[in-house]
């Protein structure tokens, strides 16, 4: 037993040197799928951290009249807390608001202006709420609406968020949808040229095959070296897209960051080295695998 | 008992007779030789002795097992009984000559110490011991056939079938193999022959097995080659 794995090892080691082209050939092809799967971890990853930094960017503001004091409004905020779907609330008081304005207003004499104008404090109290889902903003402001403090409410940021809502959602799930085709149709695609590089490579041996059954190899003895030279091609290119994502990411790692700010794709890539290893060499020793032997079955009928 | 009995066997492809209701046997330790013109039959005849074709009527005997109902497993363990030279060699070339007749013993399970003194004393016997590490491709077409000869004779078959061995070789090679196959059976071994050369018939002087139309119109006993 242990001598015939010794064999099969040593045959299919001998199969990847002596017949090296066919074995760059299959590398070759096993490594460009799994680029593209990995790619598929990656692009993943980098499209839902896209749509939630534009998730947490939205935000719904509820305005107090001028007249409410500061403990009606943090009393309704402790109100709004309990309610489930809320996830943060912060509270601007008229004060604050005020000094934002003009914070805003030194680079905009116009505005100044306008304050002086005024003379008094025209801000008013506000609480800025964070939805735990973008989609549940719709229910949070009908539950507002539909609350004792309704009256004591100057304005509820509603129609504009409304619109953002919907188109935010839209896109979300139309990006997942598309990117989830694209990249499925391009790892099928990429099975299919592995599968028949592997298949060519496999056929060019049928002479070799068909002598090995003549000599009286048995179905085993003949499958087994190339079984073993899938996996190790599976093997080998797992090691050369690691290497080609650890470059690319090395090299480009800011730069995507930049397009798409607050993605971490680096930090992603280095905090899941080992799964996304993991699964690329998985998927193409499955590959080099299933391949092989599929690609065998017709040779190996008696 | 027989070593091989062929019984009313037929071979047609796609309704051509090639073979019609051959019926023969062969003794342990015989030699036979198979005349008939090219294309008569006897390659797939030689075929079917190692079920790399199936008789389309008729049965066939090794030892007395009807080899039509081997399972793949048996069929494996069949051809490791059975030495088979090809005209066209059909040596795996991605492995050198002591690797090609070492294969023979791997697929049959022996440990690589009975392996690695079995090959270069057969390797010796067949004159090819300082070629063992090259390749087909580096070989002449004589090596070839005699590292394929070496091959088959390194399970110590009970029966060796040569088909047409000589067919690609000059007339000093075709002599030197076909004295490496008279060596072999007096060592004790059932040979097959199968061939057109009718200088080698006539020189043999062995049992001649005849074949026109598909059919046995011979078998004689230290037979010539009349066709």
């Amino acid at each position: 037993m242990i001598e015939n794995l010794q064999r099969i090892l040593k045959t299919a080691w001998q199969g990847l040197k002596r017949n090296g082209w066919l074995s760059i050939a299959c590398i070759t092809m096993i490594t460009l799928s799994l680029i593209l799967f990995s790619s598929m971890l990656l692009f993943n990853y980098i499209s839902n951290s896209f749509i939630n930094v534009l998730k947490s960017k939205m935000d719904l503001s509820i305005y107090f009249q001028n007249n409410i004091p500061e403990e009606d409004v943090l009393k309704i905020k402790d109100e709004l807390l309990k309610n489930d779907l809320i996830d943060s609330i912060t509270y601007t008081s008229k004060e604050e608001a005020l000094k934002n304005f003009e914070e805003q207003a030194k680079y905009n004499p116009a505005l100044e202006q306008a304050l002086n104008l005024v003379g008094e404090n025209p801000l008013t109290a506000s609480l800025n709420i964070k939805a735990k889902n973008p989609k549940d903003y719709d229910k949070i402001i009908n539950a507002i609406n539909n609350s004792d403090f309704k009256d004591k409410l100057l304005q509820i940021d509603l129609t504009q968020n409304q619109r953002i809502i919907n188109r935010m959602n839209t896109i979300s799930w139309l990006i997942k949808i598309v990117s989830l085709v694209v990249i499925g149709l391009l790892v099928f695609l990429s099975f299919i040229i592995s599968f028949n590089t592997i298949r060519m490579a496999i056929y060019s041996l049928r002479e070799e095959i068909e002598i090995m059954k003549l000599v009286g190899a048995n179905n085993w003895f003949i499958r087994g070296p190339f079984l073993l030279e899938g996996i190790l091609q599976g093997l080998v290119a797992s090691v050369i897209t690691t290497i080609i994502f650890t470059t690319a990411i090395l090299i480009f790692g800011t730069k995507i960051e930049n397009f798409v700010p607050g993605s971490g794709l680096a930090i992603y890539f280095w905090s899941h080295f080992w799964f996304i290893f993991f699964w690329q060499t998985v998927f193409g020793i499955f590959l080099g695998a299933i391949s092989s032997f599929w690609a065998l079955r017709h040779y190996l009928k008696i | 008992m027989s070593l091989v009995y062929f019984k009313n066997v037929s071979k047609s492809y796609n309704g051509n007779l090639i073979l019609d209701d051959i019926t023969f046997s062969l003794e342990p330790g015989e030699f036979v030789v198979l005349v008939g013109k090219s294309g008569v039959g006897k390659t797939t005849l030689l075929k079917m002795l190692i079920r790399d074709e199936l008789p389309t009527k008729g049965k066939i005997y090794f030892n007395n097992q009807d080899i039509g109902k081997f399972k793949p497993h048996e069929v494996a363990i069949l051809r490791r009984k059975i030495g088979f030279v090809f005209q066209d060699f059909k040596l795996l070339s991605n492995k050198t000559a002591y690797e090609n007749v070492a294969f023979a013993m791997e697929v049959a399970g022996y440990p690589e110490s009975t392996i690695k003194r079995d090959v270069p004393e057969v390797l010796k016997l067949v004159n090819l011991e300082h070629i063992a590490d090259h390749f087909p491709y580096q070989m002449s077409a004589g090596e070839k056939q005699r590292t394929v000869i070496a091959r088959a004779l390194i399970q110590r078959p009970e029966l060796i079938l040569a088909d047409e061995p000589t067919g690609n070789l000059d007339p000093i090679n075709t002599w030197e193999i076909v004295k490496l196959l008279i060596k072999i059976n007096e060592l004790g071994t059932a040979i097959i022959l199968a061939t057109h050369d009718k200088e080698i018939v006539n020189t043999l002087g062995k049992r001649v097995i005849s074949l026109e139309n598909g059919k046995i119109i011979r078998d004689e006993k230290e037979g010539k080659y009349i066709i």
